[in-house]
């Protein structure tokens, strides 16, 4: 389709801006609000552009700890969910880059096993992984809790990392499944015959190759592990061990809600998926596409 | 790798063991637990209190009439969810597939919503839709589309209206991605040749477009119709199945009973309900995917 004439561009740019500004608004107030001083927040009516901008929101949650420790309240009756934002930032990114690592790695390994050699049960593999995919995490997450439990692991970041991986291990295996199946063979057959090894093979053959499957299933299990929050709200009690999505919900806990505080934690929450959309934006619509159209 | 080989077979053995292993501790092992748990009676509190029930707990939860009460509400839940994403998904799709310098931005910016975290929209959207506080209101009031406030989250329709809301926002772009893609290969000289017979845009949609986009549709339905009816954290980071239990999904009931009132039991029975359900979608899902069809003929 093609817009031929000027009206009808300038049309299509009024309709396309009015429905992406509706659309990126909430992020767009999100923003506006977390760098709002406190009074500004509350007035009403509410004030569109900020009037005056200030950074303490972000402070409070930055420093929240140190500044709480170093003021010598910290005794009277703990410190406040926001003290330990910095915890949970660490935890998320822990768990997330640790859950992304294994994940992608195990799948990787057993798609191009699957794809190259003969087992008994192999084509039950990739349709165990769809309904695995399809599986809601409310069904896994109590018995696993318990798996936890025996294995004395429950309250460990451990415990997120495995939790995760089983969520996202059945897509990424479709995901690389579906990529080695549609890499030839030829190539690899030819060195096999030249001599080379199998692992060499792998190694410096078919790797290079997955690339943009692996990356894929990247994007796929950084996006689940970093979002999820029924895992953590399960697995975790300790305030310092909770995820970021968890511990900011802690933040309703109080009497008043802070509003700045809030808007600030998810804007901060948001930055890392922006730059890795930015970054990664074509392999993520290839990587859907591939997943979710296919099948 | 000097000195010895491994042959194809311990190869393919090595690079199945870690899947197996994690698959088998970690998936199958749980999903095998979860329907045990759903015959028994547990609490965690006493974990040496682990008393075979039968089929009491699904008597239990076919009894409550707060499991029809969430049941009936996950298909509103569900249906109203699928019906705008598609809608606005494929007119959307339509939109960002004209050809247009600086396009890609706004492909970039409506695609966004998908990869949010669901608690960071939770917390957005009880800020917008505050009801003393909220742009929501204040806007609507200013325009003077209604007179006064609208309690957004503290009445039932306007909390699942809320709640249906959120969801359109985060997955419509899931709708859009899969349409886009398809779009992009049909050709266009069948628009072209419709084009000469003068057949008027409307005309070319229903007769090109929506069929070459059927089969995608079909897929994307039934995947977020599965995906959405067993939705979690969307509905309860937004409401906590409020107010009251206007909001409560299979999901959202299975948590409160495992969570808050310790029956993992009545849980896991509820979980097995989901899973039936879901298999029978899958069934679905095989069938008008052709996915099976596909396998044989590779």
């Amino acid at each position: 389709m093609s817009a031929k004439t000027l009206i009808g561009r300038v049309a299509l740019y009024a309709l396309l801006s009015a429905i992406t500004f509706l659309v990126c608004f909430p992020l767009v107030w999100a923003f506006f609000t977390s760098v709002k001083p406190k009074e500004e927040i509350f007035r009403w009516p509410p004030t569109l552009w900020p009037e005056s901008w200030t950074l303490e929101n972000y402070r409070a949650l930055l420093e929240g700890k140190q500044a709480y420790f170093q003021a010598g309240a910290a005794a009277a009756s703990g410190p406040p969910p926001s003290a330990f934002f910095l915890d949970w930032f660490l935890n998320s990114l822990i768990v997330t880059l640790g859950t992304t690592a294994i994940s992608t790695i195990v799948s990787t390994l057993a798609a191009y096993s699957l794809t190259r050699f003969r087992f008994p049960g192999q084509r039950a593999v990739p349709y165990l992984a769809l309904v695995g995919y399809m599986v809601p995490s409310i069904i896994f997450v109590f018995p696993m809790f318990l798996v936890m439990a025996d294995l004395r692991l429950t309250d460990t970041l451990f415990s997120l990392i495995l939790g995760y991986v089983c969520i996202t291990l059945p897509f990424c295996m479709w995901l690389m499944w579906a990529f080695f199946r549609g890499v030839p063979i030829e190539i690899e057959e030819a060195a096999l015959v030249d001599g080379a090894s199998r692992l060499r093979v792998f190694w410096e053959i078919v790797l290079p190759t997955a690339w943009p499957g692996i990356i894929a299933a990247a994007i796929f299990t950084l996006i689940v592990s970093w979002n999820d929050y029924l895992f953590g709200r399960v697995f975790m009690n300790s305030m310092e061990n909770l995820p970021l999505t968890v511990g900011v919900m802690h933040f309703f806990d109080g009497t008043h809600v802070d509003w700045g505080l809030m808007m600030a934690s998810s804007v901060l929450m948001t930055v890392p998926m922006a730059v890795l959309f930015m970054l990664l934006q074509k392999h993520l619509v290839a990587g859907f596409g591939a997943g979710a159209v296919k099948g | 790798m000097r000195g010895f080989r491994l042959s194809d077979r311990q190869v393919g053995i090595l690079f199945m063991l870690p899947f197996l292993v994690t698959a088998g501790a970690f998936m199958v092992w749980p999903v095998a637990e979860a329907v045990r748990l759903a015959f028994y009676s547990y609490n965690p509190l006493r974990p040496d209190d682990l008393t075979w029930v039968g089929f009491e707990n699904f008597e239990r939860i076919f009894d409550d009439p707060l499991f029809w009460e969430s049941f009936s509400q996950a298909l509103v839940w569900t249906g109203w969810s699928i019906v705008l994403q598609t809608l606005l998904g494929v007119g959307l799709a339509m939109l960002l597939h004209v050809a247009l310098p600086g396009i890609a931005v706004f492909r970039g910016l409506l695609l966004f919503p998908y990869i949010v975290p669901t608690v960071v929209i939770a917390l957005n959207w009880r800020w917008i839709f505050n009801s003393e506080i909220g742009i929501v209101n204040h806007a609507l009031v200013s325009l003077g589309i209604v007179e006064q406030n609208i309690a957004w989250l503290s009445t039932p329709n306007m909390a699942m209206t809320s709640a249906v809301l959120l969801n359109v926002w985060k997955y419509t772009p899931f709708v859009i991605i899969c349409v886009l893609a398809r779009l992009q290969t049909i050709p266009t000289e069948l628009y072209d040749a419709a084009k000469v017979d003068g057949a008027r845009a409307w005309r070319r949609f229903i007769d090109i477009t929506l069929p070459m986009l059927k089969e995608v549709l079909v897929v994307v339905i039934v995947f977020r119709t599965i995906w959405t009816f067993n939705k979690f954290e969307e509905i309860y980071l937004l409401t906590r199945g409020g107010p009251g239990t206007s909001t409560f999904n299979l999901a959202v009931y299975a948590f409160e009973e495992g969570m808050a009132n310790l029956r993992l039991g009545v849980a896991a029975a509820t979980g097995v309900v989901m899973i039936v359900l879901l298999l029978a979608g899958t069934v679905v899902y095989v069938r008008v995917s052709g996915f099976g069809q596909e396998e044989k003929g590779s």
